[in-house]
């Protein structure tokens, strides 16, 4: 039996036998995407980047969102737009958070959430040992983002511009970066000045 | 480690600004040869597939801890990132052309999540100044060295556009030699701010909002239509001043030869 596949499938060939000892060959043939279903990422430089001094670094409880995922001891460690978890003693972490499109929120005094925009339900849940450890990290994980510092960087920028009349981007050669464009045309012009 | 896939799957999808994005060769993990792969930078994040409309991702590049380097390579407009830490090897790209090359590298330098970082601390740094030093009177307050360089013409739009809150304290003398609007419209005397009793400073926080007080507002609450009115009154003002001055002058002077002032008008 002949068969012709694009260069993109595999082929697995195997028999079936009966009780007579005949096979009959049959094939499944598999999509190879389906085979890299698993996204790379440079995992030797993100367990680098989890050794980079953190002001943000702490024993707390940590239970995952799916069902039945109980609370266990994790030492949590924000790096970046990343919360690193590792247990206890170990060098490397169990895994990375990324802070993006998410949504941290307090569940009580002790207690924090972050949730993945995609599903509501995917909920990481966090236990502190003190209100005020709880609030510090809550506020330290939102502004960790890099969507929430953009944000922050066009405000000033426009505030400034319009404040002064300048862009305080321009004494950077950066102004005219497209990540940094105040969105919805807020660049004020100056009124019309021409009575000065 | 784990990454957690599908969050880092879901920003890249998201409508989250783009910061570039664009095909480029790169060079194989374990061959190699170049493959074209289209690349996207969301901030720190240097995401890559086949192709734009693909929605499943090959990989995701953490720009952290590295730099970008010119490299050789048999490729032409090639580049490479770079780790410091030993056992970190570098990714190697390729661009399609040198312009490709030149705005590649560039973004990519200025990806990691320290420059923006950096970035805003002085803009918040430089937004804190220049509300310090619109609203601090310096005549009381001591020198600000921002004030002449960051007053402008939009300092009565900012007073204006604040609804009803205005600014609190005597105008710094430095406004009105920008000639904006400086005198109470309301009443029928109009003193130059020069001629105001000097009170303490209202020191604005920063953080809170603006209280008003009772001679700020009204000047405020003047409009541009009257502002020539407004040049021509102090004019007016400054004419008379003149008169004055050049009167107490001229009864002490035995001679005056020239006399660039016509005081015949003000006699």
């Amino acid at each position: 039996m002949f068969l012709t596949t694009p260069l993109d499938t595999v082929v697995v060939v195997f028999s079936v036998g009966n009780d007579r000892g005949c096979g009959e060959c049959a094939a499944v043939v598999l999509n190879s995407k389906l085979l890299r279903s698993v996204m790379r990422f440079n995992e030797k430089e993100m367990v680098h980047l989890s050794r980079q001094p953190s002001e943000m670094v702490a024993e707390l409880g940590m239970r995952g969102p799916k069902k039945g995922d109980v609370v266990k001891r994790r030492l949590v460690k924000l790096v970046v737009n990343f919360l690193f978890y590792f247990k206890t003693d170990e060098e490397e972490p169990i895994g990375a958070l990324l802070l993006e499109q998410c949504r941290v929120e307090k569940e009580d005094n002790l207690t924090f959430t972050i949730a993945f925009l995609e599903d509501a339900e995917r909920k990481y849940l966090f236990v502190c040992d003190s209100e005020e450890q709880c609030g510090k990290w809550i506020d330290s994980i939102i502004r960790a983002s890099y969507e929430f510092m953009r944000r922050n960087l066009i405000f000033y920028r426009t505030e400034i511009h319009r404040l002064t009349g300048k862009d305080p981007l321009e004494q950077y050669g950066i102004s005219d970066e497209a990540r940094f464009q105040v969105t919805n045309g807020l660049q004020h012009t100056p009124r019309d000045a021409s009575s000065m | 480690m784990k990454i957690g896939e599908k969050v880092v799957s879901y920003f890249e999808s998201s409508d989250s600004p783009v910061d570039k994005e664009g095909y480029l060769f790169k060079k194989g993990d374990i061959r190699p040869s170049y493959h074209k792969r289209w690349f996207v930078l969301k901030g720190n994040l240097l995401f890559y597939k086949d192709h734009p409309d693909d929605r499943d991702l090959i990989g995701v590049i953490v720009l952290e801890g590295c730099t970008v380097q010119l490299c050789e390579s048999e490729e032409q407009f090639a580049f490479s990132l770079v780790w410091s830490e030993l056992g970190l090897r570098p990714y190697k790209f390729a661009a399609e052309d040198q312009a490709g090359q030149e705005s590649w590298i560039k973004a990519l330098l200025s990806a990691n999540h320290g420059y923006l970082s950096l970035l805003v601390m002085d803009l918040e740094k430089k937004y804190k100044e220049t509300l310090e030093a619109l609203f601090i009177d310096p005549a009381n307050g001591g020198a600000t060295p921002n004030a002449d360089r960051q007053l402008s013409p939009q300092l009565s739009t900012l007073t204006r556009n604040s609804a009803g809150a205005v600014a609190a304290g005597p105008i710094p003398s430095s406004i009105t030699t920008l000639k904006t609007p400086a005198a109470p419209l309301k009443s029928t005397v109009r003193r130059s701010p020069k001629l105001w009793p000097k009170r303490t400073a209202n020191v604005t926080p920063i953080t809170g909002p603006c209280p008003p007080t009772g001679d700020w507002s009204a000047v405020c609450s003047g409009n541009w239509e009257e502002f020539s009115k407004l040049h021509d009154d102090f004019g007016k003002e400054v004419k008379d001043l003149i008169a004055d001055w050049s009167r107490s002058k001229r009864t002490s002077q035995v001679t005056l030869n020239e006399n660039l002032i016509d005081l015949s008008g003000f006699e």
